[in-house]
């Protein structure tokens, strides 16, 4: 069983649609109150970070979220919300993960939208998973963090982290759930961790 | 740091001044299309041309070579030398050159200025500041302008520039090495900063960079072949993995996939979620789902439908026609749509795709941009073609990308259904003028129509229906075809 954390941030469908062509089973938790501490989590997301933030403090998981000690996926917003803070809206985040999100700065266009390569890391995560296998992105904020952290880079103006880990925290810049069969091989390693 | 090579020209050839003076220039044997040519070939994707006759003479005289070069290769150009008034500059932005460099004009034509920042944006407007022992240099550093450089640059930002061109003429053409210490202070200005003059080594290069200068000019350095452009482009230039989009349309009438032939007769063919799901896995990048119909009739589109294919398709996937309200675009995305695309609504209503963009994320808001040449550029569209707006295409783009668009979905009506190639003049307009992800609609006959509208067009994706769904065109070849041709595609 799986719980996706609802704080009206966006594309919980597509997770849940995603996780259903996996036959995995999930269940959507709306408050802290109901997080189970030992459950796997998936924490999904698309839209701002102040506002992220504040709804997940009045649904009660701010403090929740860093105890859970199941394997646990940030996506797009939600991997940004695990570290210290963010440019967005200058938001403190959950602070789970050393580092700070920053606002892609140059001459390409912004937001970065569509396919990249990942350059990732043997982590159980990307198991079968190519050196030139694309995934889906959607952003114009990107994570700078320790480089013990990080997974997967990719290339995009600047290289930038576009998975990373911490313990049993992990975080992925693009969207897994709308990869392609790559995202789903990646989301059922997530499932058999 | 970007790379880009220079192409100065007088009388139709290469050549190099030292210092500016024309006196003292080296004549280059080749014509300025086959010099960007070798410069393409080992990397160049920015070009940086000169017409130094123009720029002598007080007005373009060379610009024919300039466009020349944007039409056979679509490489992007900033341009410069003689341009004066308005209508010069409106030609070259029209004509496909990506930015225009200003330079004595800027300081006496205010106005002028501020009306090409206002038609084309800020981006594609710069000024070039030459510099002699701190006094800024005009009529092709002939004269000398009496004002302080510092009040210059804040005249410049005030204005409303935002980029310059910062040469340093004592170390032009002298292969000196650029002037580092007064390039920190015109950083601190907050300008972004083209470095041009004096360029030499490779670790010239390295320590522009390092300064974390947006982009360097090389010129005499390539010719005099001090610097390899290869190695430099390798070394410097950014990389960027992001690959060219395909995206197979679905037109879709009461449930079943059609393909409008210029808007007017329907052919079905197909099943709407079996072709989501065949595309998916035949290597389509994303899917967009339109109800052409939905505008004309009034009509929502099918929820349910929605629903359906997100269930079944795991790539993202876009959803429009008739959509009019907030609640409109809850209800597509709550049922599993990742974008809404809005025509109609956006023009009717553009606060619409404001309060949109700032609720949902301007990730999810397509606008679709229906245009028809008329006269000189083209004009907005809408209920499926059928009524002129008379707003400016271009002009229409920029003001949804200020509102909070994601993406622009452009489509050509005097292409629609043609199969003889898509609009590349429009298209690489409204590229040009927007930093959001364009998209290319309609046109699309056989493979080539797809590349020349990636290179020469720029767009980022690109859309086709009844090519795909009448299998003259597979999205396997096709991938395969644009990625032997040197584009970055999702295979």
């Amino acid at each position: 069983m799986i719980q996706i954390i609802d704080y009206n941030a966006g594309n919980l469908k597509s997770v849940e649609n995603a996780l259903g062509l996996l036959r995995a089973d999930f269940r959507i938790v709306k408050s802290g109150d109901d997080l189970d501490l030992n459950q796997k989590t998936i924490f999904p997301g698309v839209g701002a970070a102040g506002a992220a933030m504040r709804e997940l403090k009045k649904r009660g998981f701010t403090r929740k979220i860093p105890q859970i000690k199941a394997p646990f996926l940030g996506i797009c917003l939600g991997m940004q919300l695990l570290f210290e803070k963010s440019e967005e809206d200058k938001t403190k985040c959950l602070g789970i993960i050393k580092g700070e999100v920053e606002k892609f700065r140059g001459s390409l266009k912004i937001p970065q939208i569509g396919w990249n390569q990942v350059k990732s890391t043997k982590d159980p995560l990307f198991r079968s998973i190519a050196k030139d296998d694309f995934f889906y992105f959607v952003h114009s904020y990107y994570a700078a963090t320790v480089e013990k952290f990080v997974i997967g880079t990719t290339d995009y103006g600047v290289p930038f982290t576009s998975a990373v880990r911490y313990k049993n925290f992990y975080g992925l810049q693009f969207h897994p759930e709308k990869s392609g069969s790559c995202g789903a091989k990646i989301l059922a390693n997530f499932c058999r961790l | 740091m970007k790379v880009i090579p220079a192409i100065d020209i007088i009388d139709g050839k290469c050549v190099r001044l030292t210092e500016g003076d024309f006196s003292r220039k080296s004549i280059y044997q080749q014509t300025p299309l086959s010099a960007a040519k070798k410069f393409m070939e080992a990397g160049a994707d920015f070009l940086h041309i000169i017409d130094l006759d123009g720029a002598k003479e007080g007005r373009p005289i060379n610009d024919e070579y300039t466009l020349e070069i944007i039409r056979k290769t679509g490489i992007r150009v900033q341009t410069g030398g003689g341009i004066r008034s308005f209508e010069q500059a409106e030609k070259l932005l029209s004509g496909g050159v990506a930015r225009i460099i200003l330079s004595t004009s800027a300081l006496t034509k205010p106005k002028m200025l501020r009306d090409l920042i206002k038609k084309f944006g800020t981006g594609r407007i710069i000024v070039s500041v030459d510099v002699r022992d701190g006094q800024v240099a005009l009529k092709g550093w002939l004269k000398y302008s009496k004002k302080p450089l510092s009040i210059f640059l804040k005249e410049l930002k005030r204005i409303g520039i935002t980029t310059i061109i910062f040469t340093d003429i004592s170390r032009d053409g002298r292969l000196s090495g650029p002037n580092l210490p007064l390039i920190k202070k015109i950083m601190a200005s907050g300008l972004q900063i083209i470095v041009a003059g004096g360029v030499t080594k490779m670790s010239d290069l390295q320590a522009l960079n390092k300064l974390g200068i947006e982009s360097v000019i090389i010129g005499k350095a390539l010719y005099e072949k001090t610097i390899d452009l290869r190695e430099a482009i390798s070394k410097f230039s950014s990389k960027n993995g992001l690959a060219k989009r395909i995206i197979p349309c679905l037109d879709t009438k009461n449930g079943r996939v059609v393909k409008g032939l210029n808007f007017v007769k329907l052919r079905d063919a197909g099943d709407p979620v079996e072709l989501g799901r065949f595309y998916s896995d035949a290597g389509a990048d994303e899917l967009v789902f339109l109800d052409i119909m939905a505008s004309y009739e009034e009509r929502k589109t099918l929820r349910k439908l929605v629903e359906n294919i997100a269930q079944n398709i795991n790539i993202p996937f876009t959803v429009g026609g008739g959509i009019r309200s907030i609640d409109d675009i809850r209800a597509l995305l709550k049922a599993g749509a990742d974008k809404v695309s809005l025509g109609t609504a956006a023009v009717k209503n553009p606060r619409l795709v404001a309060t949109a963009a700032k609720k949902f994320g301007s990730q999810c808001i397509v606008i679709s941009v229906d245009a028809k040449k008329t006269g000189q550029g083209w004009n907005v569209f809408i209920r499926g073609g059928r009524d002129d707006t008379g707003i400016d295409a271009i002009e229409f783009s920029r003001k949804m990308e200020a509102l909070g668009a994601g993406e622009l979905l452009v489509n050509s009506l005097d292409r629609d259904g043609t199969k003889s190639g898509y609009d590349l003049e429009l298209l690489r307009s409204i590229s040009l003028s927007v930093n959001i992800p364009v998209i290319a609609s309609s046109g699309a006959g056989k493979k080539k129509d797809f590349l020349d509208g990636f290179k020469f067009g720029l767009v980022d994706a690109i859309l086709a229906a009844s090519v795909f769904h009448f299998g003259e065109i597979k999205i396997e070849n096709l991938k395969k075809y644009l990625a032997k041709n040197d584009l970055t595609i999702r295979i």
